[in-house]
């Protein structure tokens, strides 16, 4: 079993004991048998693993340094412990081999108290194989984390892959299979690090290389929606790689139509849907038939398929597409609303796009599908700017699992309308602000990427001031 | 350098030269891997993780060079670092398979072969790297400008919630409810169990009804082997289908040679009768230059019916010209020959029996016999009935079990003859039942008459010999079945001859 189906099973297990020591006495059946499994999991555990270790980083829980991801099944069950560690202060909870049930019984029972309680009980009753560590208010990116430059550098390296891939495509030069592989992998294995961090990067909307930018936002907003919805690595990797190539069509229709800043004609708008069954030709060209050509072949052929049977290439009402090509249609549809075109040049708010999304839910999008995205992004997803009550004016930076209508911000111009680098804020845990309305930030000319792209360092030492509020 | 790092690296690279050389099982190879392993285990008693930074030629640990090696050919550096390894981390835990598993992806010479793709597909718990393309393009990204423009953002928000109708106060629960909980569920189990191809197929075989195009042509042509390979005939079907009215199209061509269609021998003999059913339906579009191979692969097929249906397909194919396989009738191997007797039998061919005249005292008997069901199939009964004289009783039998079948009234005065001859009484009671059935098949004149004599004969002697004469008889009559050989049959039940008597009352009673 990995660390990560390990790391599952525990938390979900440990739930359950919570539940029952909320409910039941400590010397009830049900305390006494969910302490139990619980306990002899974890001692099975010792086999494999010298020591088990939880660590809360930021909204993220790890078990033995492997991220337990928020994921639809168990996602309650994550979303509890990481809530408790969170109210008790505590960084890291280490539990070593010799541990029973009368310890983790007795754990559990103090565990469900408020944190002063905590503090002094768990002080109190010396138990030996139960270490904690708190958090000081000044938490430091565990060693283990990617940090920020690191996903920084796949995201450039997987945007530099992804131009070269079309551009060679469209001069008709041989295409690497090898180089757009690694990068879905190593998205994956970013994402599974910190979804934020990259989903951040998203942010970056480049004019002049729409269709890059463009099309690797996709693939990165898919990854994040399977692996929200609990696709296994194989699956992501075609997922990721149909999200990249769900364009790949647009290779061959011209520039000029693509960039066309007037409505098009009846004429072009039918060339321009030509580009799904391009895509087909395209990937059947560049990959050859292993599953994650085809599958990426499907999505680009099925990407603008509506959910009640309508949209192009025609096809039969009762042909549904797959679960991947409904992905990508949603994804692909925020990022084409949140970004700056031609002939849109001022873009969707994130959280408008949202909403569309949400309203066409049905028609366009699978609902639930939609539903999860929500969940993802966040009533205001990353890159969101809000006016807060006190004038100032803070950029989304993360989301926070506990409260997606109440992110966490980065304060980016003050009460005089000054471009400033402010403080973070949680906005769930600093309640007096509350959020007036969203806004763009351009109107400042701040361009929300350059905090996630270009000031990745300075987000860390933000991170820094906004944990000592904490 | 921490204590250790330095062996481990040594036994690295003496394990990966090792395997390389011998092959992970050879115990060259294990004598380098289990030391090893010993040392990773030995580290992490003090260590939790062990770091390796790779370079273009060299592997670091803590900054410090603890490998290096410039020839391209044998340095491990140089191989993980051309496939955009740029980190390995190893983590308390490793296991000794994953272990084995890394060090045998690692060691793969072959250029084809991406190390880091490799590595990354088998999804290591305890051993982590990292893969990065480095470009100049990484290094040198500016963010674009954004200018402060004179731009009306509030009426631009404003714009769009009226064009899409936003309702800005509706809430957005993201919640999901049980059932679309569960729905999501089983569609993403659903996606799991469905195959790829069957999807690409669809997407082509779509494209193709509106656009044609070469490359989604040969892309289902390609497809077509994936189909094939999988024994999914039923996609095989509709490919070969689709691409059918491209006449400069030859979608089967490539399955057309012998080694592929000896290939199909463990298909033919599935347990699923739907593929069986589906791949006879996919070989009608092949050409008739192939049946000598399908000749040749129906030795291998075991069921009755499915080898008939194979038979009554190339026969299809063949649209009674029988010219591809003359070659066939000519082999040694009987097997082949019978199978080319067979489609020959169930071709409607002017001259079929030209071509089995000199086949007709061919040695084997299972080819004799072949050649018998080849001509009912044609009707030549005045053929079949010359078998009756041949050397072997299971050639014989079958002729008159064939005649028996076809209904050959010109037979009749012949078999009367044969049953009457002295000779008949030392034939194997097999041989002799299937005379008189195919007597009764035949009905010529007088034949109850015939019988009836057969059956109260008086003998003064070998009347014990003669008993089983009677009993053929008394079940040919039965086999009549009409009030004439009933009475017969219980006027000889009534009879003191106790042959008679039993002979009767038998008949009856399996009547």
């Amino acid at each position: 079993m990995s660390v990560y189906e390990s790391g599952k099973n525990i938390i979900s297990l440990y739930y359950a004991l919570m539940k029952a020591v909320q409910v039941y006495g400590l010397n009830n059946e049900v305390v006494q048998k969910a302490a139990k499994r619980f306990s002899s999991y974890i001692n099975s555990l010792f086999n494999i693993y010298p020591r088990i270790t939880l660590v809360r980083y930021r909204d993220y829980i790890f078990f033995n340094k492997q991220r337990l991801r928020f994921e639809i099944d168990g996602y309650a069950s994550i979303q509890f412990v990481h809530d408790k560690l969170k109210k008790s202060n505590i960084k890291s909870l280490t539990l070593s081999p010799g541990i029973d049930k009368d310890e983790i019984i007795t754990f559990a029972s103090i565990f469900k108290e408020e944190q002063e309680i905590f503090l002094k009980k768990f002080a109190e009753k010396n138990l030996d194989h139960i270490e904690i560590e708190f958090s000081t208010g000044e938490e430091e990116l565990p060693d283990f984390l990617q940090d920020g430059e690191r996903i920084r550098k796949t995201y450039f390296s997987a945007l530099s892959t992804t131009r070269n891939l079309m551009h060679n495509l469209r001069a008709k030069k041989p295409v690497d299979i090898r180089s757009s592989k690694h990068i879905v992998y190593s998205l994956i294995d970013s994402l599974f690090q910190d979804e934020f961090g990259l989903l951040a990067l998203t942010a970056l909307k480049n004019f002049d290389e729409y269709t890059y930018n463009h099309s690797l936002n996709v693939g990165i907003l898919s990854l994040a929606l399977g692996q929200r919805i609990g696709l296994n690595k194989n699956d992501l990797v075609k997922l990721g790689t149909s999200g990249i190539l769900h364009d790949v069509g647009k290779v061959i229709i011209p520039k000029e139509l693509i960039y066309k800043s007037q409505k098009l004609t009846d004429e072009e708008w039918e060339t321009l849907k030509q580009h799904s069954y391009y895509g087909v030709k395209q990937i059947l060209k560049i990959h050859g038939l292993d599953e994650i050509a085809l599958t990426s072949m499907i999505v680009a052929y099925q990407h603008h398929w509506n959910y009640d049977g309508t949209g192009y290439p025609a096809h039969r009402q009762n042909q549904k597409p797959i679960l991947f090509s409904k992905i990508v249609r949603i994804c692909d549809s925020y990022d084409a609303m949140t970004t700056p075109r031609t002939y849109v040049p001022i873009p969707y708010l994130p959280h408008l796009a949202l909403q569309v999304l949400w309203s066409k839910r049905n028609v366009f999008f699978d609902p639930i599908l939609v539903k999860i995205f929500t969940q993802l992004l966040g009533q205001y997803p990353i890159e969101s700017c809000l006016e807060l009550n006190n004038g100032e004016i803070g950029l989304v930076v993360r989301q926070n699992q506990i409260n997606s209508a109440l992110p966490i911000i980065k304060i980016v111009v003050n009460k005089d309308e000054k471009k400033i680098d402010g403080k973070m804020i949680d906005l769930s845990v600093q309640k007096e602000l509350k959020i007036v309305r969203a806004i763009y930030l351009q109107k400042y000319g701040i361009n929300p990427a350059s905090y996630f792209v270009q000031d990745f360092k300075g987000l860390k030492r933000a991170d820094k001031k906004y944990k000592r509020s904490y | 350098m921490e204590k250790g790092v330095g062996d481990i690296i040594k036994s690295l690279v003496k394990t990966v030269k090792a395997i390389q050389m011998y092959g992970i099982h050879h115990p060259s190879a294990k004598n380098c891997y289990v030391p090893f392993y010993e040392k990773l285990t030995d580290f992490f008693r003090n260590d939790s993780e062990l770091n390796f930074h790779i370079e273009q030629f060299s592997i670091l640990h803590a900054d410090e060079i603890i490998y290096e090696e410039k020839e391209k050919e044998s340095s491990i550096a140089f191989r993980l670092f051309r496939d955009g390894i740029r980190n390995i981390n190893f983590t308390e835990g490793l296991e000794f398979d994953e272990l084995l598993l890394f060090l045998e992806t690692i060691s793969r010479i072959s250029r084809e072969q991406d190390i880091a793709l490799n590595l990354w597909e088998h999804d290591f718990t305890h051993i982590k790297f990292y893969v990065v393309e480095e470009t100049e393009q990484i290094l040198n990204y500016r963010i674009p400008e954004t200018p402060i423009q004179k731009i009306d953002y509030d009426a631009n928000i404003n714009r769009i919630i009226n064009k899409e109708k936003i309702d800005s106060k509706a809430s957005m629960d993201p919640n999901l409810g049980i059932e679309e909980f569960n729905n999501l569920k089983t569609e993403i189990s659903s996606a799991k169990k469905i195959s790829t191809i069957p999807l690409a197929v669809n997407t082509l075989i779509n494209i193709l009804k509106t656009k044609k195009s070469q490359e989604i042509i040969d892309s289902l042509i390609e497809l077509l082997t994936l189909c094939v390979d999988d024994n999914d005939f039923y996609n095989v079907r509709r490919i070969v289908h689709a691409l059918k009215q491209y006449s400069n199209v030859n979608p089967v061509a490539k399955f057309e040679d012998e080694t592929t269609i000896i290939g199909f021998k463990n298909m033919v003999n599935t347990s699923s009768k739907n593929i069986f059913d589906e791949f006879i339906s996919f070989i009608r579009f092949f050409s008739k230059e192939s049946i000598p191979h399908f000749i040749k692969l129906m030795v291998y097929v075991k069921r009755k019916n499915r080898l008939l249906s194979l038979r009554s397909r190339m026969v299809n194919i063949a649209q009674n010209d029988p010219t591809p396989f003359l070659d066939c009738l000519n082999s040694k191997d009987a097997s082949i020959l019978i199978n080319a007797i067979a489609l020959l039998g169930l071709m409607k061919y002017k001259d079929t029996l030209t071509l089995l005249q000199p086949l007709m005292f061919h040695s084997n008997p299972l080819v004799r016999i072949e050649i018998i069901t080849a001509l009912k199939n044609l009707g030549h009964a005045a053929t079949i009935a010359k078998f009756l004289d041949d050397g072997n009783n299971d050639v014989r039998i079958k002729a008159l079990q064939t005649l028996t079948e076809i209904r050959y009234p010109r037979i009749y005065d012949n078999l009367l003859q044969r049953i009457k001859s002295k000779g008949f009484r030392n034939l194997e009671f097999t041989e002799q039942k299937e005379y008189f059935n195919c007597l009764v098949a035949s009905d010529g004149k007088g034949i109850i008459k015939h019988l009836k004599k057969i059956l109260f004969k008086w003998l003064l002697f070998g009347r014990k010999k003669y008993s089983i004469m009677r009993k053929l008889a008394a079940i040919a009559l039965a086999n009549i079945s009409n009030t004439e050989t009933l009475e017969i049959l219980l006027h000889g039940a009534k009879k003191r001859n106790k042959d008679i008597k039993s002979a009767c009352e038998m008949a009856l009673k399996q009547k």
